[in-house]
């Protein structure tokens, strides 16, 4: 048995175990092991090696089987840390508070342990039979998550579920145009009859699989079920779905349009003479993705809805970079992946503490825990440099990757596109921060207490994680490297502190140094000289001619950009939720009319619009 | 390059910014109070007035996050100092580059948010997210210029943005090939000090000073060295990208000073715009000076 069979072993072994052992203290963290087992598995693979699944059958004349690439691997990484690490920070405290609450915490835990599975299934998958169940199982566990906590996320999850069923509908298209054309559904197959299909089935497959992986990618304007649905999912499911969950759209498109069909390719799928292809609408979708939903975000007053609006447009970066077609571009893209993944798993886990021990997520009820909550500040802070994409944190590396790109390939106006995102993420953010951590601290949580250990070793791990990989990103572009190989593309050039080019390079090494050394000047400047300053307690505030008592509420909270909101409000159309109502009631619609013809409610009626169709058939030919 | 070597530029690069600061930061004064037709303050009231915040008796502090904030303020721009090629001297200018330059300059404001954050001021929580949004309102014509620039010299490095003007000459000066973009940038530059008309986050009568409505003593002193930091950095970087560098120490300096002498005569003859004016007026006309700008790189 090869080290890719016991992993799969271990990670289907540990539903039933989840299911028998995660109402116990131990038996969680025990769980919590078999996250580090399969993260201990997965770096005994070498990806690439060609060592199929011992699983393996025929169906319709196409070998099935499973077989880990550099691609799948990179991935798989990111989603069974992601895992481990929500698993751990739910382990403690947070499992046994929640389930005095009621949550079924055999379901959280088998639920994760199953999306895991489902999955590292799907990135694993060497054919399209394969990856459709792998694509199908990843849609459907997530739903288990989704329903768990009840209430508004029944919702979002119903309507995550349609969503995911159109988009596995489109993706099943795909596969039988493939096989049309192609006459197999072996992986193989396909690249290698891809540069001489015709137009049409090249457009028709691309856009197939694109459009069903863009759903779960929620990629514009498909965008719109998914930060409710990972919003309200309990807290360690949130930042298990909202770090990587979405991203396996990317992967599917990595894999189909990428690796199978060639970025080459796309470029020849030419919508108006040579000037718009694709390509160049896939770039202004992403880029589109990754700015709209960044200005939704900035909007919201629930920091989970926030968090996970951002999660929508850090999508589109990362779709962005894959599709530049140097290697600077799309590593960055790949890199980003698992960036966003390390700081997004700390905010949502951050605000999850805070709501174990606040008990709300509302940006306008917090304020002023900074004092109370320091470690979990700390880890939220790192968090948002790194979603801000600000040096020395590992987001800013791989957005500079993309924006260097973006320049050196000449597309300038893409590069302001992802400028615009990235400040107003940074907007964003600070009010995330300022509205939770800073400001004026209220009444009722003075007595607030720290996060328990439980929860924030799990957050500050992460922190080192996201911080070390930005101080010297080479140790993910290594991976990153071979995942562009993987899939055919020209691996980057990269140091251990980053980019080395002519065009412009970026070492990390270096920055972080300087950094921290200005930081260390910055302290001997302030501390070292000039008198001495005094604390005063928090709640002994003044200002515009008057003590401010603890029980007068000032907190500068609700609609923070009020000046920036009074510019662009008129701008938030929202036109998307219109176009999804109206499909709403166009299918309604539909639906009506069928039923009424079905069930020949008023034949009457129905003869009158068969006759007017058929008359008015004739006359048109008859007039023609 | 030898390492002594090195440590003497990266420690020399932030002095040298510091001093120039300083009367960059008295020239301000001068052009301010020679428009309002008074003697303006002698040479040294700069560094005095530095002197007397840090040694002043009473020093409030909010918290070690109040503290941290003047720290980060600094310190980035202290650290920001040496990715900015003055004659002689490139430090680790060519590790970073023009854009890591720009978000490494966010770094020090960010300080100053979460200081003043800490502080709990309802003013001063106003002040900073003006302060934000009117960085979302400079930035966006700035990119264009550092992506028209980038474009153009063909690469982000500063350092070979540097010597490509300067082999070329006058001609060959971003100011004369992108003079479009330069305008862009000269409005951007306004924006980026936080001089009238865009000081809406500032604004003494209405939100008192906003950030550094909480700021007394040495956090207001540290908040001065930010400012001559802040000046030296944004004009030197406009020299760099437009106006060929510094061929030497003197002409660097008189085209660093000759820079900010536009946005300073403009600070003291205009009042402030509103915030969403002021969004409005950097949204339209630099960014549509940019945007045509950006036609004609590359022809």
């Amino acid at each position: 048995m090869n080290a890719f069979d016991l992993l799969m072993l271990v990670a289907t072994a540990a539903i039933p175990m989840s299911a028998l052992l995660a109402p116990i203290a131990f038996g969680r963290w025990l769980l919590v092991a078999a996250y580090a087992v399969e993260l201990g598995l997965l770096f005994m693979l070498t990806p690439g090696d060609a060592t199929r699944s011992a699983v393996a059958f025929q169906l319709l004349g196409n070998d099935v089987g499973w077989q880990l690439d550099a691609l799948g691997w990179f991935f798989a990484v990111i989603t069974v840390g992601a895992a481990g690490f929500s698993a751990a920070f739910a382990a403690g405290e947070w499992s046994a508070a929640n389930g005095r609450q009621g949550l079924s915490l055999r379901w959280l835990y088998g639920g994760l342990q199953i999306n895991v599975l489902a999955m590292l299934l799907l990135l694993s998958s060497a054919d399209f039979i394969s990856l459709f169940i792998g694509w199908e199982l990843t849609s459907w566990s997530g739903l288990i998550l989704m329903l768990l906590a009840g209430g508004q996320a029944i919702r979002a999850a119903l309507r995550y579920i349609v969503y995911a069923l159109a988009g596995g509908m489109a993706v099943f298209a795909g596969m039988l145009v493939t096989q049309a054309h192609v006459g197999s559904l072996q992986f193989a197959a396909l690249s290698a009859a891809a540069p001489n299909l015709p137009n049409t089935a090249l457009w028709s497959i691309t856009l197939l699989f694109v459009l069903g992986f863009a759903v779960k990618m929620a990629i514009l304007p498909f965008h719109l079920w998914q930060p409710p649905a990972y919003a309200y999912s309990p807290g360690p499911a949130s930042a298990f779905l909202g770090s990587i969950s979405a991203r396996m759209g990317l992967f599917g498109i990595a894999l189909v349009a990428i690796k199978l069909i060639g970025l080459g390719q796309l470029l020849t799928l030419s919508l108006w003479r040579d000037v718009v292809d694709l390509r160049d609408i896939l770039l202004w979708v992403a880029a589109l993705t990754a700015i709209l939903p960044t200005y939704v975000a900035m909007r919201q007053n629930d920091a989970r809805l926030l968090l996970s609006w951002h999660g929508v447009g850090q999508g589109g970066y990362m779709l962005l970079g894959l599709m530049i077609a140097d290697s600077l571009g799309n590593a960055g893209g790949l890199l980003h992946v698992f960036n966003y993944a390390s700081y997004q798993v700390i905010l949502l886990l951050a605000v999850f503490a805070v709501i174990h021990r606040t008990g709300t997520a509302d940006l306008n009820r917090l304020g002023g825990l900074v004092a109370r909550m320091p470690l979990t500040f700390l880890a939220m802070l790192v968090g948002i440099i790194g979603l801000a994409g600000l040096p020395p944190m590992n987001g800013f590396v791989s957005k500079w990757m993309i924006y260097r790109s973006l320049v050196s390939e000449g597309m300038p106006l893409l590069f302001v596109a992802t400028v615009i995102s990235t400040l107003g993420t940074v907007l964003s953010v600070y009010k995330l921060l300022h509205n939770t951590f800073l400001g004026q601290l209220r009444l009722e949580h003075v007595e607030v207490k720290e996060a328990p250990w439980s929860m924030t070793i799990p957050m500050l791990l992460l922190c080192v994680v996201v911080f070390v990989t930005g101080v010297a990103p080479g140790l993910v572009l290594s991976h990153v490297a071979s995942v562009q190989q993987a899939i055919g593309l020209e691996p980057v050039n990269y140091i251990l502190g980053g980019i080395e080019s002519p065009a412009g390079s970026l070492d990390m090494l270096w920055i972080s140094g300087i950094l921290f050394a200005g930081f260390g000047i910055g302290a001997l400047l302030f501390y070292g000289f000039g008198g001495r300053s005094k604390r005063v307690h928090q709640l002994d505030n003044y200002a515009g001619g008057h003590f401010l008592t603890a029980d007068v509420r000032y907190q500068y909270s609700d609609n923070f950009y009020a000046g920036l909101m009074h510019r662009i409000r008129p701008w938030y159309r929202n036109s998307f939720v219109w176009l999804e109502s109206s499909l709403v009631s166009a299918v309604g619609a539909a639906g009506m009319l069928a039923r009424g013809f079905f069930k020949q409610a008023n034949p009457a009626q129905w003869a009158l619009v068969g006759t007017t169709v058929v008359m008015t058939w004739m006359m048109w030919h008859a007039l023609g | 390059m030898h390492w002594a070597e090195l440590l003497f530029e990266l420690t020399v690069m932030p002095l040298v910014a510091f001093v120039v600061g300083l009367f960059m930061v008295l020239m301000m004064r001068k052009i301010g109070a020679r428009l309002q037709r008074r003697v303006g303050p002698p040479l040294l009231q700069p560094l005095y007035d530095i002197i007397k915040l840090y040694g002043k008796q009473t020093q409030t502090s909010h918290g070690l996050l109040h503290e941290i904030g003047i720290v980060m303020a600094v310190g980035g721009y202290v650290a920001a100092e040496t990715l900015l090629p003055v004659p002689g001297m490139n430090g680790i200018a060519e590790k970073g580059g023009m854009i890591t330059l720009l978000y490494l300059t966010m770094i020090p404001s960010l300080g100053l948010a979460l200081g003043v954050g800490q502080c709990a001021n309802p003013n001063g929580s106003i002040g900073i997210s003006r302060a934000l949004t009117a960085m979302l309102a400079y930035d966006i014509p700035f990119v264009i210029v550092i992506a028209g620039v980038a474009m153009h010299f063909g690469t982000t490095n500063l350092v070979d943005v540097i010597t490509q003007q300067q082999s070329g000459g006058f001609e060959s000066w971003g100011v004369t090939q992108m003079p479009l973009l330069a305008l862009a940038g000269l409005f951007a530059l306004q924006g980026m000090l936080g001089k009238q008309p865009f000081e809406i986050y500032v604004a003494p009568a209405e939100i008192a000073t906003g950030p550094m409505v909480e700021m007394g003593g040495k956090f207001l002193g540290g908040l001065f060295v930010m400012q001559c930091f802040q000046l030296y950095t944004a004009s030197v970087l406009y020299v760099t990208l437009f106006l060929g560098g510094g061929e030497n120490w003197i002409t660097f300096l008189a085209k660093a000073f000759a820079v900010l002498l536009i946005p300073m005569s403009v600070a003291f003859l205009f009042p402030r715009y509103r915030t969403e004016d002021m969004i409005t007026m950097l949204w339209k006309w630099p960014v549509a000076l940019g945007l045509l700008g950006l036609v004609f790189i590359g022809q």
